[in-house]
């Protein structure tokens, strides 16, 4: 007969088991599509390719002609370039929603639902408002001809398609400022108002309080829907490609480019850009968290 | 002076620049909306008119629906087939994430192992790695394996960005939930299967509703990976209007596609207000 030590071990095994056999499915999920893509789609811009008859694995050259071309550092800033000036107007426009929230006012529960909107529709449906609003025969245009500002269409500033990307920004900000907005309201019902009441009452001024206990308070949550959004517009495709100036393209769309190429070899370029756009999302972002961890542990929070 | 600025400070209430700004953003929001809607139903509106020159009504002999309306309406726009697939998919996306999401999320919020931390960060992975890398990537194998243009092809890859929320939407409600109802049914001796059907599931529905109706959100909002997979096969709601605006421009019966569109996040955003859990967001990064 086994001691109860033995028993206690195997009841304890068994129950890992169990757990780890719930934890299966969607571990087995990802990490096949997931690693499966990142793996292949290294491969393949080392030169790997038999199904086209391409074998030269390890082969950098499909990367030296991408970063060797003047357009790749372009495309680079471009796509940099939209990502970062979106992510930080909606980060500023949203924080300042998610405060408002948190107030009491009449009309309080019908914004609760209005602000949501844009989180719930396609980007293609932001990307038709911003070219009916925002066109050179957009509704801004002719509020500009109604006063009288300008008497043709094409007097109207170029906004859409040149590669300051307005356009584009103003459709990641109209669909992300919510998002940000709702991580961050709900970071705030959390922490709830005490803190903030006791430094009102220990003489803190406004300026004081938002900076020095609201703000450190949302800042796990200003980091992690910044860091999502980042992403997102690092690798959004549909914006930059009908909103964009055209050559040079952010890279997503020029990934997608080399890979509809007729010359099939253009693909594994189209690879080495797939791979590129990875290794640069996550190096920039890695460096953003092991930045903000260690300011939690300058603070002394983790 | 002090004694003001501190009432201020415990104010509750908007400041006048916090209406404003609400007003503002109200405007930035919906304001958009106003131009499509309109343009929906003209008939003729050209530059530089606040208003259309010719409205639907006024040619209603022409057309007895607004003529943008009646062509969306229409087989030709292929506006149903986009819908019945997006839908289709959607709910084949939803049940499958919400079986293999349900005893993960169980775990992760009641147990504690080692490797957890890293877990979880694994499973947020695919909302900080670019669609565009994964959507392309995957495209190439789904090419060689035949699924490329197929729906199995696109319900696969859906599975990628939807598994992280229905994760954290899901862990919130077990944490919600706690043990206490279940060790007690055990105790007073129900089996484990009873105390799956009796006293967990009916606690779990509401986040579960929830949980799946925010799946099915995010499935019939993905473009790029349907767009890439879909091998322009198998058209949804995204990829259609995609297809009717990449040139730039935006007609009556695009105004009126893209409104058709935006009924399914109205629709949902009605019924998910009251469930979702604002929590499920407001979590960090490996933290």
């Amino acid at each position: 007969m086994p001691s109860p030590r033995t028993t206690e071990l195997a009841r304890h095994r068994k129950e890992r088991m169990w757990m780890w056999v719930q934890l299966s499915p969607v571990l087995a999920v990802l990490t096949v599509l997931f690693g499966g893509a990142l793996v292949l789609a290294v491969m393949q811009s080392l030169g790997f390719a038999p199904w086209f008859g391409v074998n030269t694995f390890p082969d950098f050259s499909y990367f030296g002609a991408l970063w060797g071309d003047w357009s790749f550092w372009q495309s680079l800033g471009l796509t940099l370039y939209y990502a970062t000036v979106s992510t930080v107007i909606a980060l500023i426009l949203g924080t300042l929603l998610a405060l408002a929230l948190v107030r009491t006012f009449p009309s309080k529960k019908l914004y609760k639902y209005l602000y949501k909107l844009p989180l719930m529709i396609p980007y293609t449906v932001g990307i038709a408002l911003a070219v009916i609003m925002l066109g050179n025969g957009g509704m801004i245009s002719r509020i500009f001809a109604f006063v009288g500002l300008i008497g043709d269409p094409s007097e109207f500033p170029q906004i859409l398609k040149t590669h300051y990307g307005w356009g584009i920004i103003a459709v990641y900000v109209w669909k992300q400022t919510p998002f940000v907005t709702l991580t961050l309201y709900a970071v705030l019902l959390g922490v709830g108002r005490e803190t903030e009441e006791a430094a009102a009452i220990l003489g803190a001024n406004k300026r004081q309080i938002f900076f020095q206990v609201t703000l450190p308070q949302i800042l796990p949550g200003i980091v992690s829907s910044t860091l999502i959004i980042f992403a997102f517009n690092i690798g959004a495709f549909e914006a930059p490609f009908i909103l964009g100036g055209g050559f040079p393209d952010t890279l997503p769309v020029v990934a997608w480019r080399y890979f509809n190429d007729a010359d099939y070899t253009l693909q594994l370029q189209g690879m080495a850009t797939v791979v590129s756009i990875a290794l640069i999302a996550s190096g920039i972002l890695y460096s953003y968290l092991a930045f903000y961890r260690r300011y939690e542990r300058r603070i002394g929070r983790n | 002076m002090a004694r003001r600025q501190m009432k201020s400070a415990l104010n509750t209430r908007l400041s006048s620049f916090q209406k404003i700004y609400l007003l503002l953003i109200a405007g930035f929001i919906l304001g958009p909306f106003i131009p499509l809607i309109i343009q929906s139903f003209a008939f003729r509106w050209a530059w530089p008119d606040m208003l259309p020159s010719t409205w639907w009504l006024e040619q209603r002999d022409r057309s007895i629906l607004p003529l943008a309306w009646d062509y969306v309406l229409s087989p030709y726009s292929r506006v149903w087939e986009a819908t019945l697939n997006t839908v289709f998919i959607g709910t084949v996306v939803t049940a499958i994430c919400l079986a293999i999401c349900l005893p993960a999320a169980r775990v992760l919020a009641r147990e504690k192992f080692k490797g957890k931390a890293a877990f979880e960060f694994f499973l947020s992975m695919p909302l900080i790695v670019p669609e565009a890398a994964i959507g392309i990537s995957l495209l190439m194998i789904f090419i060689k394996l035949g699924l490329a243009g197929s729906y199995l092809g696109i319900i696969i890859v859906h599975l990628i960005p939807t598994i992280p929320y229905m994760i954290r939407m899901l862990t919130a409600v077990y944490q919600g939930l706690g043990r206490d109802f279940e060790e007690q049914a055990m105790i007073l001796g129900a089996s484990k299967w009873q105390v799956m059907r009796l006293v967990t599931l009916p606690m779990l529905l509401p986040g579960v509703v929830a949980g799946a109706l925010f799946t099915f959100l995010v499935s019939t909002n993905i473009f790029l990976l349907t767009f890439f997979m879909g091998q322009g096969q198998i058209i949804t709601l995204p990829t259609l209007l995609f297809s009717k605006i990449a040139g730039g421009t935006l007609d009556a019966s695009a105004a009126g596609i893209t409104l058709v569109v935006t009924i399914p996040g109205i629709i949902l955003l009605l019924i998910t207000e009251r469930f979702i859990k604002e929590e499920a967001f407001g979590k960090g990064f490996g933290n």
